[in-house]
């Protein structure tokens, strides 16, 4: 027993050595740290492998931290790189949630930025796409396409900041249009927001049994539209006309788009121009420049059948 | 010769059994002193970690009296979301703060309740019983929230500060060194917790009904009423815990709490393996949740992939639970 208790003890110090060995910075190179709760949503991914390869171009070490959900947790782990000295931040998540952890990079000169965070508050900058103008593009889309008349369905997520922006637009949006009438908001569970989409729009799907009695499918992001359409295809109601529309313009979307399914529309984030122009900037900073502003919106484009591949 | 080798290799392993959870935790804390000579063993960083550590401290040490009366809670960490939620709106809807956290803790206190007639009265299986409530406050927790997270100006400032402030100690660097206010809270709910069950009759006849609940019955022990108790106390530290949780955020999410309940029971089941007969006691519960603490503060430190942390995490816990066990089957 003794014996087996050494052998682990020996086997986790090697591995820890050696863990720690690979991960520590020489002394020059700078530090950025990445957090967030988000790392298992694609788009978060995308902007964070973004900026890891463009930043290690740059010579950083780039040390990512993915707290699963967790704000508290996130909280802990920013005063944690605040204790560690890394020279820059990055968060991506509202900065006013996690108060504590800004705090303490704040007294400690330690600069934060916002990659798509949604608020400024305790950061020299935020990188983002401009949601309210997103959900503004998506939503006209289907009161166009409806001609103004029309039974919609929505996903919406209100607790992450930037994703409540576009559901507030989207839905003023259906409420100034008289002849369209919101069949029923779905709050998306994340994580597993295909499953659970899938599982709502069967379950309105069932319940609205008529032809014709949905029209169209307003998601607040892709993930919950690829699940309504996988919903409207499983129960054979592709042919009804049901037009969906989501935001983010993903791979599995793109290629929903392209094929020319139900979904018809979706609006790309520049999520390499968000990344790349956070890493610029990170740049500019550390090297003693004066930020400009605050907020840098990077401009985002309508995706649809002409443009999806 | 032969007796006196056999009698020392017992007390050996006996020792080993107890202590060996802590050796590994103090293996752990050489480590990262050994490699981040800098930052790791600092006061701030230790004070830090107090911190960081004080909501899940209030969650196990509470849920440590469920599990003394061999039951366990499932639904401690939607509580603390939904009571985060009750207390932000009241808030929000210009409640002053001691009638919010009054009202909370009240809600606290009667999920406890309702978790504890549905398993001591009822007879369902904890399971059962915790994870419909888990499910149901969860849903009430949105659903009072309209799923939106309360935050900014709704939260009063004097509240959202206490999360974030303490008792000025001094300064090391130029930069001010506090105690923290939400350290000092979870030491107190230990040092409630830990009165209570060691110290108490109460507390002894709970750790009778998780030994035999049965033969406690025979001896006149009111079992369902004091397991109702323990689960209204775990009701109740999952309320504290919400509102801590708010404090420190200075905002409420609907699902903020939800992870707070599975490293509740890691810690549980860590602390578990510091007693001869694995039955739970508060001072190794703290021990668990200081292991889970500075893993992730430590590998933080060392820029360690976030989901190699996991995997270190999964199995040291696995481990050590594993080595204790083994012992004592041995034994």
């Amino acid at each position: 027993m003794v014996r087996g208790v050494r052998f682990l003890l020996a086997v986790g110090l090697v591995l820890s050595l050696l863990f720690a060995g690979s991960a520590t910075a020489q002394d020059d190179e700078k530090v950025v740290a990445v957090l967030t709760p988000y790392l298992a949503s694609a788009t978060t991914q995308i902007m964070v492998e973004q900026f890891e390869a463009y930043g290690n171009t740059k010579g950083w070490k780039v040390n990512v931290i993915d707290t699963a959900g967790d704000l508290a947790a996130l909280d802990s782990r920013i005063q944690d790189v605040v204790t560690q000295n890394v020279d820059a931040i990055v968060i991506s998540a509202n900065p006013e949630l996690v108060p504590a952890g800004i705090e303490s990079a704040n007294g400690a000169g330690i600069p934060v930025f916002g990659m798509d965070a949604g608020s400024t508050l305790g950061l020299e900058l935020d990188v983002t796409s401009n949601n309210y103008q997103m959900a503004a593009a998506t939503a006209s889309y289907i009161v166009d396409r409806l001609e103004g008349v029309g039974r919609v369905v929505m996903f919406v997520h209100p607790p992450y900041a930037p994703v409540q922006k576009r559901g507030v637009i989207a839905q003023s949006i259906f409420d100034n249009t008289p002849d369209i009438e919101i069949v029923d908001q779905v709050f998306v569970a994340v994580p597993g927001p295909i499953e659970n989409a899938r599982n709502a729009m069967e379950n309105l799907l069932t319940a609205n049994p008529e032809p014709g009695s949905i029209n169209a499918v307003w998601a607040a992001w892709d993930e919950p539209a690829i699940g309504a359409l996988q919903a409207i295809q499983a129960a054979g109601r592709e042919n009804e006309g049901i037009v969906i529309v989501g935001i983010d313009a993903i791979g599995p979307a793109r290629e929903a788009i392209a094929e020319g399914s139900n979904f018809e529309a979706t609006i790309a984030q520049d999520f390499v121009g968000i990344a790349q122009t956070l890493a610029d900037s990170i740049e500019q900073h550390l090297g003693g420049a004066v930020l400009p502003q605050k907020t840098l919106y990077v401009p985002a484009t309508l995706v649809n059948q002409s443009n999806a591949q | 010769m032969r007796i006196v080798i056999i009698a020392s290799r017992i007390a050996h392993r006996k020792w080993l059994r107890k202590y060996g959870t802590a050796i590994g935790f103090l293996g752990v804390v050489l480590l990262f002193w050994a490699l981040k000579p800098t930052t790791f063993m600092t006061l701030p960083n230790w004070l830090n970690i107090t911190q960081q550590v004080s909501i899940l401290c209030v969650v196990a040490f509470t849920m440590t009296a469920v599990m003394v009366v061999g039951d366990f809670d499932l639904s401690v960490g939607t509580m603390a979301s939904l009571v985060g939620i009750t207390a932000a709106s009241l808030m929000k809807s210009g409640q002053p703060i001691p009638v919010a956290i009054s009202v909370a803790l009240l809600v606290g206190v009667l999920g406890g309740v309702v978790n504890g007639l549905l398993v001591a009265y009822a007879k369902l299986p904890p399971f059962i019983a915790t994870l419909g409530t888990l499910t149901a406050f969860g849903g009430l927790a949105l659903y009072i929230s309209g799923g939106n997270t309360i935050y900014g100006r709704a939260i009063p400032q004097a509240f959202g500060q206490f999360g974030r402030n303490g008792i000025p100690l001094g300064s090391i660097d130029g930069r001010a060194v506090n105690l923290p206010n939400l350290t000092i809270l979870s030491a107190t709910v230990f040092a409630a917790v830990w009165f209570t069950l060691e110290k108490t009759v109460f507390g002894r006849r709970l750790y009778a009904i998780g030994s035999n609940a049965e033969a406690s019955r025979l001896v006149g022990i009111r079992v369902r009423m004091l397991k109702l108790l323990a689960f209204a106390i775990s009701g109740l530290g999952a309320a504290i815990a919400g509102l801590m949780l708010t404090s420190r955020l200075a905002s409420a999410n609907p699902t903020q709490g939800d992870g707070l309940m599975l490293n509740a029971i890691a810690a549980v089941f860590l602390g578990m393996t510091m007693s001869e007969q694995g039955e739970p006691h508060v001072l190794g519960t703290l021990l668990g949740v200081l292991i889970l603490g500075v893993l992730a503060n430590g590998l933080t430190q060392l820029q360690i992939n976030t989901y190699i942390q996991q995997i270190l995490t999964g199995s040291i816990i696995i481990t050590a639970v594993l080595t204790g066990s083994l012992s004592r089957r041995r034994s």
